[in-house]
Formats: C-alpha cells, sequence, structure tokens
C-alpha cells in the first residue's frame, strides 16, 4: 500500500471533495481517499500492485478534474 | 447524452413544476399589490416571502452546486435500474411513460424531506436565538459576520485568492462518507434519508439563512423562515437536477457566476446594515449622507411647520419609508428631546435604535414616543436607524 497525492486546481466547492472521494468505491486497489476543497488536494492510499497512478489520473478526469501528482 | 436516457425529463414532472411556478408568481404579485417595496423584509411575513425569493432566485442554484450530487446519484441509480429492468424491449425502454413514476417519487420524497429537515432546524435556530437573547448591537455584530461570509463566499466562487475557500464549511469526513454510501440506495428510504442529511452540507446561501434564522429569536419564525426558503430552492433544485446533465460545464459556471454576484450584493448589504445598527459613520449610507449635501432640517419641516415645538425640542417623522427629515439639526450643548412621531407605521422603522445612546423602542404604529438626548458636543453626530439597519438617519450638533 502506498499513499499519493494529487494536485486538484480545478475544485470548485466542498462537494467537489466529495464526488472525487467516492471514486474509494470504485476504483479497485483504493483503500481510502481523502479530498480536500480547501487544499486542492487529494491523498489516495492504494495497493500499487493492483492500480496505477495513470488509471486515478484517468477516473479522477472521467470525474471532470485534472490530477497533477504532487 | 444517448437516446435512451432523454425520458428522465419527465413531461408531467416539467408541467407540474411549470404550474407550480405560476403558482408562485401569481402569490408574488397579489403579494407585492397589498405591501409596499419598503415594507419587504421589514415584517415576519414579508422577511419570509424574502427568505422565500432569496431561495427561488440564489438558494436553489447554490445548494444545487452543493447537495445536487446527492440527489443525481440518487436518480441515476433509479434510472439505470429502470433501464436494466426495461432492456428485453429497446422500444419500451425508450417509451417516456417507463419511467415517470419511478423517478417522480424520490425527487418529490428528497425534497419534501429537505424542506422538513430544515424546518425543524430553523426551529432549533430560532429556539436557540430566543436565549442568545439579541441586543440591537448582537444583531449587529451577527449581521456583520453574516455579511462577511457571505462576501467571502462570493468571492471565493470568484476564486480571488485562496484564502476565500476557508469560507467554504468542509464537512466532517465521517459524514461525507456516511452520505456518499447510503446514496446508493434505492428503496424509498433512501432519498428520505439524504434529503434529511443535506442540513449537514448546507451552501452558502443556507449559511447565511441558518444565521438569519438564529437572528429571528423565536423558533416558530425561525422555522417558518427555514421553510420558507427552502421551499423558494425546491423549484430551481427541481428542474436544474432534472435538466443537470443536460447543461454543459459553461452553462453550469455561468450560474455559479449568477450566483455568486448575487451574494456579493447580499452581502455588502448585509454586512452595511450591520454598520448602520452599530451607528457606524462609515456605512455607506452615512458617507453618502454626508458627502452629498444633506438635508439638513430641524424641527420646520413642513410636517413640523402645523406643530409649535420648544427649542429645546426635535420632532422625528417615522415612516413606513423612513425617517424624515433624515438629517436633524440640533443646539449642541443641552439636553434635549427627541420626538419620533408614528402615524399606521408598520415596517421595521418603527424598531428603532440609537445605537450612541443604546436606545431601542418599538414605537407603537401610531402615537409620539420621547426619547431624552444629553447634551452632546458641538459638530458631533448621533446616528439613528431601524433594527434591521435598513433605514438611517442622524442628529448633527452644531
Amino acid at each position: 500500500m502506498i499513499k499519493k497525492k494529487f494536485n486538484i486546481p480545478d475544485m470548485t466547492c466542498s462537494n467537489c471533495a466529495m464526488k472525487l472521494e467516492s471514486l474509494e468505491d470504485v476504483l479497485e486497489g483504493v483503500k481510502l481517499i481523502e479530498a480536500s476543497y480547501h487544499r486542492l488536494q487529494m491523498v489516495v492510499e492504494y495497493d500499487e500492485h493492483i492500480l496505477t497512478e495513470e488509471q486515478i489520473i484517468a477516473a479522477v478526469k472521467k470525474k471532470g478534474y485534472t490530477a497533477i501528482p504532487e | 447524452m444517448t437516446d435512451n436516457q432523454k425520458p428522465i425529463i419527465d413531461p408531467v414532472i416539467l408541467v407540474t413544476l411549470g404550474i407550480a411556478l405560476v403558482g408562485i408568481s401569481v402569490a408574488l404579485v397579489v403579494f407585492q399589490s397589498n405591501s409596499s417595496a419598503a415594507d419587504i423584509a421589514s415584517d415576519p411575513g414579508n422577511q419570509l416571502m424574502l427568505a422565500f425569493v432569496t431561495g427561488l432566485t440564489t438558494g436553489g442554484l447554490s445548494c444545487l452546486a452543493v447537495q445536487g450530487g446527492l440527489l443525481a446519484s440518487s436518480l441515476a441509480y433509479q434510472i439505470e435500474k429502470d433501464l436494466v429492468e426495461k432492456a428485453p424491449s429497446k422500444k419500451r425502454s425508450f417509451q417516456v411513460t417507463a419511467g415517470r413514476p419511478n423517478t417522480a417519487l424520490p425527487i418529490l420524497l428528497f425534497l419534501t424531506s429537505k424542506l422538513a429537515a430544515y424546518t425543524l432546524l430553523g426551529a432549533l435556530l430560532g429556539f436557540l436565538g430566543s436565549y442568545l437573547s439579541l441586543s440591537p448591537i448582537t444583531r449587529a455584530m451577527l449581521m456583520i459576520l453574516i455579511g462577511v461570509f457571505m462576501v467571502g463566499n462570493a468571492l471565493r466562487m470568484f476564486n480571488v485568492h485562496p484564502v476565500f475557500r476557508y469560507f467554504s464549511v468542509e464537512p466532517p469526513k465521517f459524514i461525507t462518507r456516511y452520505i456518499r454510501k447510503t446514496a446508493k440506495g434505492t428503496d424509498t428510504f433512501t432519498p428520505l434519508f439524504l434529503g434529511g442529511l443535506t442540513v449537514f452540507i448546507p451552501c452558502g446561501v443556507t449559511q447565511a439563512m441558518m444565521a438569519t434564522a438564529l437572528g429571528t429569536g423565536s423558533a416558530i419564525l425561525g422555522a417558518a423562515l427555514m421553510f420558507a426558503f427552502t421551499l423558494g430552492t425546491s423549484p430551481v433544485f427541481f428542474l436544474v437536477a432534472y435538466l443537470t446533465t443536460e447543461l454543459g460545464s459553461r452553462l453550469e459556471k455561468f450560474f455559479m457566476r449568477f450566483v455568486a454576484v448575487v451574494l456579493l450584493i447580499l452581502g455588502l448589504i448585509t454586512f452595511d446594515s450591520g454598520l448602520n445598527l452599530i451607528g457606524s459613520p462609515f456605512s455607506f449610507q452615512n458617507v453618502t449622507r454626508n458627502l452629498f449635501s444633506p438635508e439638513t432640517l430641524s424641527a420646520t419641516s413642513e410636517d413640523a411647520s402645523q406643530i409649535s415645538v420648544p427649542e429645546d425640542e426635535l420632532l422625528l417623522y417615522v415612516k413606513n419609508f423612513g425617517y424624515f427629515p433624515s438629517t436633524l439639526s440640533a443646539p449642541a450643548g443641552q439636553d434635549l428631546t427627541l420626538n419620533l412621531i408614528t402615524n399606521k407605521t408598520y415596517s421595521c422603522a418603527r424598531d428603532f435604535v440609537i445605537p450612541g445612546l443604546n436606545y431601542y423602542e418599538l414605537l407603537p404604529d401610531s402615537g409620539v414616543v420621547q426619547v431624552s438626548i444629553p447634551a452632546q458636543p458641538k459638530g458631533s453626530k448621533l446616528f439613528f436607524t431601524c433594527s434591521m439597519g435598513m433605514y438611517t438617519g442622524q442628529i448633527v450638533f452644531q
């Protein structure tokens, strides 16, 4: 399991954080997602053997946001 | 969007919504004909109407930005389920009538539950407010805080500076997680439950309205205020929730800009009213009154000319539209009596406040009330206002 931080510059409200956290339920290999509108960041704890950084970025993009690895 | 998804915009719902909006418009017109513009936002009945209109105009869009996801996710699952159930026949799945009862019910339940939850919240806030026994100064501070909060939120929406993001309240993670998990359900209980849970993720406009409910100091008025506001948000919430998949991000951005502009204006007005209520010379009204040659009158106005007034007395007419004259001239260095004259005055102008003297009185709708004013130094000013900071005036000591 690794923890990775992403900057999400296009979050516009706290609901965006909730939307991003919902990826927790659809992305296989994700243990926890903590998104913050205040910091425009998302921390993902995931199994790197099951999921890749690119897959997370793609999933975030599908939600309408841009994820930039920190 | 595919063709199969288009029937989610249920014509029956839209017609019902249209009827509701027409009904609301008629109610507004009837209501307006019986009240002057100045009365709006003063008497409790008008305050409720103002809350309703605020909900109808800005609250619905603002709430939708925060809470719309809950409703949409619940609906999306429902629609998906309907489509799967109708899947054996492609033609049948395209029928407009197919999803009608299933899509109407969750929205209705969601909004009803939300309405009930916010009404209860309003009652609770009003009840708490009654224990706080808000003095004009406390109310002024609350208004200033609300104003700052609203302006901060507007600036956040305009993305002016990262610091303004902290004006958006982030609910605790355990709450958002719980809400998210519950949003996956599809039974009757789920939309009801989700609607109730929206009290934990109020939008900026709602939070401002919650603060206003606290300021009412009455459980009944607080409940009525939140009921009126939430009811006002419902049609827009309902309509946009239906059309949300049709809206592109550009249109959504336009909506948010519109909300931000309205929020900014309302915030500045609230802030300014708070300044009036603490008797600040820096409120917009007090500054502009002094900038442009003021209508300075002593007790010799048109109305006053019919009444003989001793030298140490002042006359102030308290009318539905404010105080006349708005600037009184008085001799410095001597005790005075201010006569407040009301005649069928029903607006908030009756709630008379002189912040500098810590004087507050609810005047009778018709009659004369005398206020003793201690001697003031030459060149000083004493500001007076209604308890909402809407109507203002000053006494200039010369």
